[in-house]
């Protein structure tokens, strides 16, 4: 099962879904001074965790439906005001979460994808001083192969004492406290199926 | 229509700046990034893509005593009797009903009349597009039924949105509880300044040690031409400043650019 | 956290040491904030430098940093000469009762047990007295002087009010104020919660300092508590999940010890020697073998323990060992998944040349990190040439280097732990950037290409992977829910997935049922189709009171949390040891006679009564049962005071400088006082997160903080010709940096043993990359690491500045 955001709008908890849509709690409508209409009116946000610190607040999304597929795509970021954690409240940095897509630029105020995103695999040769593009395919075929080579050439299957030890002390892993919990139960199966000993993330730096 | 308005209390902010980009977010402005200078607070003031920041002001009366560290968010103040509308020689800028001072940026010629009127200097001229800015107290969320974004994000409610009648009495009550809790000093500040602002302060200390005007005025020049002269004689108003300090205004008004704006050579 | 970010505003107290938690976790101020407005609360900081956290606390305390010990066990002895402990819950949940053999002792800074040359102890010096039949010895009373409550008061008689203040540096009116606000809540009407983060851990006696505060928690009766807790910060946003997916050396998912070689052969021989005889880790081979059948999940357990990597007993391979590895070419690929060591890591500049001894390397990440461009021009640049790894060109860089682009957060879907343990899903909400993958395609796929390659072969050692259980639908695009459900567990029949389990108390060490991770059992606890069914899908925001009491935030319909959507752990102390309510406003759980009930999932047997045997055992996860106030950490069952490994001044509380225990990897890069005269430590702001290598990308966050800058005080600043503004260079032992010098008042020398100490903090999240860049402070901190967890000392070493 595939959960998009059209089944996300079918989670209906008692209050979710509302998104507090009026959060002054009187009718504006004869206020209206007409000279610029709400932006993210009639869009549907989508709930998403602040990827920066452990706190865990909820933010949501207003993105632009139908649009491009390669190019912006996001109208705003705000707090969630239906997670009790942070009720629509958010620092600087997850306020800021919609330049990791995309920016305003500077000189023609125009929405643009961020231009520091990497969108397309690259690849160093040893001793280059520059990167080359390359598709995924080749990418991931290459890292497999060095992958097992190393595996291969460096397996302990039993040690000096004959105890069978299935680890390879050759390579290593690093890294994943910004990554979603089913990411992790993969990495972490892969990283051990191979014989991973060394393996460390940002819990212990 | 009551007045809505934010009140900011600076006892409880932390200085967390999601206010600071919540208002580039919601209002589509592109950073603006300066050298660090030696302060927390990296823009030494609102400029046209930054329509609120935060002032980080260090204050130490009494070596013995802990240093004082205070915040203050710093925007427009949406005066109850705003000098930059008056001025505006286009009229781009106009008050809705509940109390926001907003401008219309079809009508804005970049002449930058209101950056001279300003008490607070707080309008600033953006050259990209020729046009002054500043905040507009979010009235596209406002009318809609939302909380302006700064408000919206603020996470420990140090910026409330709401009635302003509603939130000086919230004000009074919590200046009361500071005076008795360690902040003899603690004031409002936003109830008569101007005749009043659309924007209201809670404060540990006098304005001063907030790097506030203790007692904003409109420059005196621009009293008398916005009272008398705007109102009645707008098209004077070039002609009389022509070779006065605000000359390069009226070569914009003269120039007719707002003409060029109906001719579609401007979004 | 044992508590979560909602339950602070349940406190009477909070604690701030070792975090600034406005700036780097903003939303605990919201509760912290509605804490004081509708409790009274008192917010208490305790920090080197006076922070945005300061601003907005009620008392604010300077420590030298790398004193924490000294400063809490001053609050231990006070505590305890004036009885303001909560002496119930000490008596009934702790082992203050238990009497301690006499082969324990304690002299000039050593614990009885020392090993000089293996730097470490014999922990069976310091056992617990037991009867003939295995069961503890403990007097009620408390008066004995071998048990836990006389041997602590005995520890700190050392530590007096002014021993303490000589060494922290803290005024001594502040010191005291903090110790009489802390410990009012020791009265069992009141909760205190201690919010800590890596200004705790990042010490050669990180350990120690939180040991610390669980022990300040146990006296004061604060633990299992609405408002009261030991609060780990923590700082990325599931750095929890991938800690509970063990990407570490030492664990396997759910915090079962990874297997050593000569110790745990066999799947026998592991679950012997790591099983308890009591407490609720007996359970503990239904949990391995459960991960063993989700891994494998043809082959009985017994036959996939051999698949496990065994690491060599005793090995060390944390991060510190792992680059030290790597820079004596001990390891051949490196696979990095979002992480930026050239930046984060200690001692950059050997991290750095380490990852050039590499043959391969591959990066995951939406951003070229410093890390991934390691070999390029820009990261060979130095602020001076006094840099003994550095390699001058790229030609001379001969690692093969992989980038693959992953996408962002709100491109892809799935879920993450909050510190509080909440687990909450975000859906996708729009395209992602060009081609970048979320990183769950990219493991998926990388792994099946890797089975590709490893098809047909019969060799035993390739099992591992040709036997690996990789069901996750067909095509590029692994099906999440399948993923979370194997999670979940489930019921094994024939080699097949059966029906999911309800949670891990369903788990068998028979191989009948698969779990990938046990404390995350219960959280797809039944497949009908609907979206909910990944509870951490739920979104019901109410907070619905147990009957006849007021809601505490437990909000137990939100999304899910481990263990069993538990939301405060150790909760049987939210009540006395009849079973009920401490303060009745804050009703946990209480027991009705029948059942124990409330405001939260019980951490106890359901219907164990208050009065049946074990019926106050309150922390199940014990074999005692009760919270350990004396245990046995590396260093010691008691915290004590030992200096920085680089330290301006001598100990004077024993002769020990340092962690007797730590293992020194670069004993000659450690700077001594006359050529480093000044404390140094590193820090974020709110601005950033980690090694920057998101936030520097994010313009709206660089213009706020454009540079790399270094605080310090006037007095310092003064004596170095230092103007604010100026650029900088600081040096230490391991490389110099440059930075933007902050002349700050909230900067001030320490007064330490009666003399002045300057300290400086630098920024640690720049690198050359992005739209805000600098150098990486981390070229100055040096490889060691605690005597525990091995995290390393960047909190606390010496170094210089002089402007550049």
């Amino acid at each position: 099962m595939k959960v998009t955001r059209r089944q996300f709008l079918k989670v209906t908890g008692a209050t979710a879904a509302s998104f507090a849509v009026v959060e002054l709690g009187f009718d504006m409508s004869a206020t209206a001074s007409g000279v610029k209409g709400l932006r993210t009116k009639g869009i549907k946000p989508v709930p998403t965790i602040c990827p920066f610190c452990g706190a865990g607040c909820g933010l949501v999304v207003y993105a632009r439906e139908n649009a491009p597929a390669d190019g912006p795509q996001i109208l705003s970021i705000q707090g969630d005001p239906d997670n009790p954690i942070n009720r629509g409240g958010a620092c600087s940095k997850g306020s800021a979460l919609m330049n990791l897509r995309e920016i305003y630029n500077p000189d023609t105020g125009e929405q643009e994808i961020n231009p520091k995103r990497i969108t397309k695999p690259r690849y160093r040769a040893p001793g280059s001083d520059k990167w080359e593009e390359k598709d995924w395919d080749w990418m991931l075929s290459t890292i497999a192969k060095r992958i097992k080579d190393t595996r291969d050439n460096y397996f302990e299957h039993k040690d000096s004492n004959g105890i069978i030890v299935n680890r390879c002390e050759k390579l290593a892993s690093m890294g994943g406290a910004a990554l979603d919990n089913e990411e992790l139960h993969l990495i972490s199966k892969m990283n051990r199926a191979l014989g991973m000993t060394y393996i460390e993330h940002q819990a212990r730096i | 229509m009551a007045n809505l308005t934010n009140l900011y209390d600076v006892s409880k902010c932390t200085a967390c700046r999601g206010c600071q980009v919540a208002c580039k977010d919601w209002n589509q402005l592109p950073a603006v990034i300066e050298p660090f200078r030696g302060n927390y607070q990296t823009h030494e003031d609102t400029n046209a893509d930054t329509y609120t920041i935060i002032k980080f002001i260090e204050h130490e009366d009494d070596p013995a005593e802990d240093v004082t560290w205070n915040f203050i968010k710093y925007q427009c103040m949406h005066c109850l009797d705003p000098a930059c509308m008056k001025v505006c020689p286009q009229g781009a800028i106009s008050q809705t009903n509940w109390g926001a001072v907003i401008k219309d940026y079809d009508k804005c010629i970049g002449c930058q009349y209101c950056t001279y009127a300003c008490p607070f200097e707080i309008p600033k001229y953006r050259k990209r597009d020729d046009i002054v800015t500043k905040c507009t107290l979010c009235y596209d969320r406002v009318e809609e039924g939302l909380t302006p974004a700064c408000a919206r994000t603020c996470p420990t409610g140090a910026l409330q949105f709401g009635d302003r009648d509603e939130l000086l009495e919230r004000a009074q009550d919590r200046v009361k509880f500071l005076r008795a809790n360690g902040f003899p000093n603690a004031t409002i500040y936003g109830k008569l300044e101007l005749g009043g602002l659309n924007k209201l302060y809670v404060l540990t200390d006098t304005p001063d040690k907030f790097d506030l005007p203790v007692n904003p005025k409109v420059p005196g020049q621009i009293t008398f031409w916005q009272n008398w002269v705007q109102p009645y004689f707008g098209w004077l108003i070039p002609l009389a400043l022509a070779g006065s300090a605000v000359s390069f205004v009226t070569t914009r008004i003269l120039a007719g650019k707002h003409g060029e704006h109906a001719e579609g050579g401007h979004e | 956290m044992t508590n979560h970010w909602i339950d602070l505003k349940n406190t009477d107290c909070a604690l701030i040491m070792g975090s600034n938690a406005a700036e780097n976790h903003p939303i605990s101020f919201k509760w912290l904030t509605e804490a004081r407005d509708k409790r009274g609360a008192k917010i208490i900081n305790v920090d080197p430098r006076f922070t945005r956290t300061s601003a907005r606390s009620d008392i604010y305390a300077p420590l030298r940093s790398g004193t924490d010990i000294a400063f809490m066990g001053g609050m231990f002895k006070y505590i305890l000469e004036n009885k303001l402990y909560h002496e119930e819950y000490v008596k009934y949940y702790t082992n203050a009762t238990f009497l301690v053999k006499d082969s324990f002792d304690f002299e000039d800074g050593l614990f009885s047990g020392y090993d000089p040359n293996k730097r470490s102890y014999d922990t069976n010096k310091w056992a617990f007295e037991t009867t003939e039949d295995g069961q503890y010895v403990k007097d009620m009373t408390m008066e004995h002087p071998r048990c836990v409550l006389q041997l602590l008061k005995k520890h700190y008689e050392r530590y007096d009010i002014d021993t303490v203040c000589k060494i922290t540096g803290t005024p001594k009116n502040k010191y005291l104020q903090v110790i009489k606000t802390y410990a009012a809540t020791g009265d069992p009407a009141k909760t205190g919660t201690i919010l800590y983060a890596m200004g705790t851990t990042q010490h050669t006696v990180g350990t120690e300092n939180v040991r610390s505060f669980a022990m300040l928690q146990l006296l004061l009766g604060n633990i299992g508590r609405a408002g009261g807790g030991v609060n780990a910060l923590r700082g990325e946003s599931n750095v929890q999940g991938s800690t509970d997916w063990a990407l570490l050396f030492h664990i396997l998912p759910g915090y079962l010890a990874t297997p050593e070689a000569q110790k745990h052969p066999t799947l026998a021989a592991y679950n012997q020697k790591e099983t308890p005889k009591t407490g609720y880790w007996v359970n503990k081979p239904k949990f391995l073998a459960s991960m063993l059948k989700s891994y494998w999940i043809k082959d009985d357990p017994e036959k996939s323990y051999y698949y496990l990597p065994k690491r060599i007993d005793g090995k060390n391979y944390s991060h510190i060992a792992m680059f030290e590895a790597m820079y004596n070419k001990e390891i051949e690929g490196l696979i990095i998944w979002g992480s930026n060591p050239i930046v984060g890591g200690p001692n950059a500049n050997k991290e750095q040349a380490a990852l050039a001894n590499l043959k391969w390397m591959v990066a995951v990440d939406l951003w070229q990190t410093e890390t991934s461009e390691f070999w390029s021009y820009k990261a060979l640049d130095r602020a001076t040439d006094k840099d003994e790894y550095k390699i001058k060109k790229p030609k001379d860089i001969q690692t093969e280097v992989f980038f693959l682009p992953a996408c962002n957060s709100y491109e892809k879907a799935g879920s993450v732990s909050n510190s509080g343990r909440w687990m909450q899903y975000r859906w996708q909400a729009c395209n992602p950037v060009g081609e970048s993958r979320a990183d769950l395609e990219i493991a998926h796929e990388l792994t099946l290409k890797i089975k590709e390659l490893y098809q047909g072969s019969s060799k035993p050692q390739d099992e591992p992977i040709t036997h690996l259980y990789w069901d996750y639908g067909h095509g590029a695009h692994p099906d999440l829910d399948k993923i979370a459900q194997e999670i979940n567990g489930f019921e094994v029949i024939n080699g097949k997935p059966g029906a999911q389990v309800a949670n891990f108390t369903k788990l068998k060490d028979d191989g009948t049922t698969a779990c990938g991770n046990w404390i995350y059992s219960g959280c797809y606890p039944a497949v009908t189709g609907k979206p909910e069914d990944y509870l951490a899908r739920r979104r019901d925001n109410r907070d619905v009171p147990y009957e006849g009491t007021k809601p505490i935030g437990s909000y137990l319909n939100w999304s899910w949390c481990w263990p069993i959507n538990r939301r405060i752990i150790y909760n049987r102390c939210s009540a006395t040891p009849e079973g009920k309510p401490w303060v009745e406003d804050l009703a946990s759980i209480f027991w009705n006679g029948e059942k124990w009930v409330g405001n939260d999932i019980p951490d106890f047997g359901a219907t164990k009564a208050p009065s049946d045997p074990g019926g106050t055992d309150a922390f199940i996860m014990r074999p005692e049962g009760v919270g350990c106030i004396y245990s046995k950490c590396n260093e010691g069952p008691f915290p004590e005071h030992y200096e920085p490994w680089e330290s301006p001044v001598a100990n004077i509380l024993n002769s020990q400088s340092f962690n007797p225990v730590v293992v020194e990897w670069e004993p000659d890069k450690r700077g001594t006082p006359d050529k480093y005269p000044i404390i140094g430590t590193t820090y974020r702001v709110s601005e950033h997160w980690q090694s920057g290598v998101m936030t520097r990308m994010q313009p709206w966050l660089a213009e706020l903080m454009p540079d790399v800058f270094v605080e310090m005080s006037e007095e310092l600043a003064k004596e170095k010709g230092i103007r604010n503004g100026d650029n900088v260079i600081i040096m230490s032992t391991r490389g110099d940096i440059k930075a933007v010098a902050c002349v700050t008042k909230r900067f001030k020398p320490h007064n330490v043993h009666g003399k002045h100490v300057h300290q400086i903090g630098v920024l640690w999240h720049f690198g050359f990359n992005g739209y805000a860049t600098g150098d990486p402070a981390n070229r100055l901190t040096p490889h060691i690491g605690d005597g525990n967890t091995m995290i390393p000392e960047y909190k606390a070493w010496l170094c210089d500045v002089r402007r550049a």
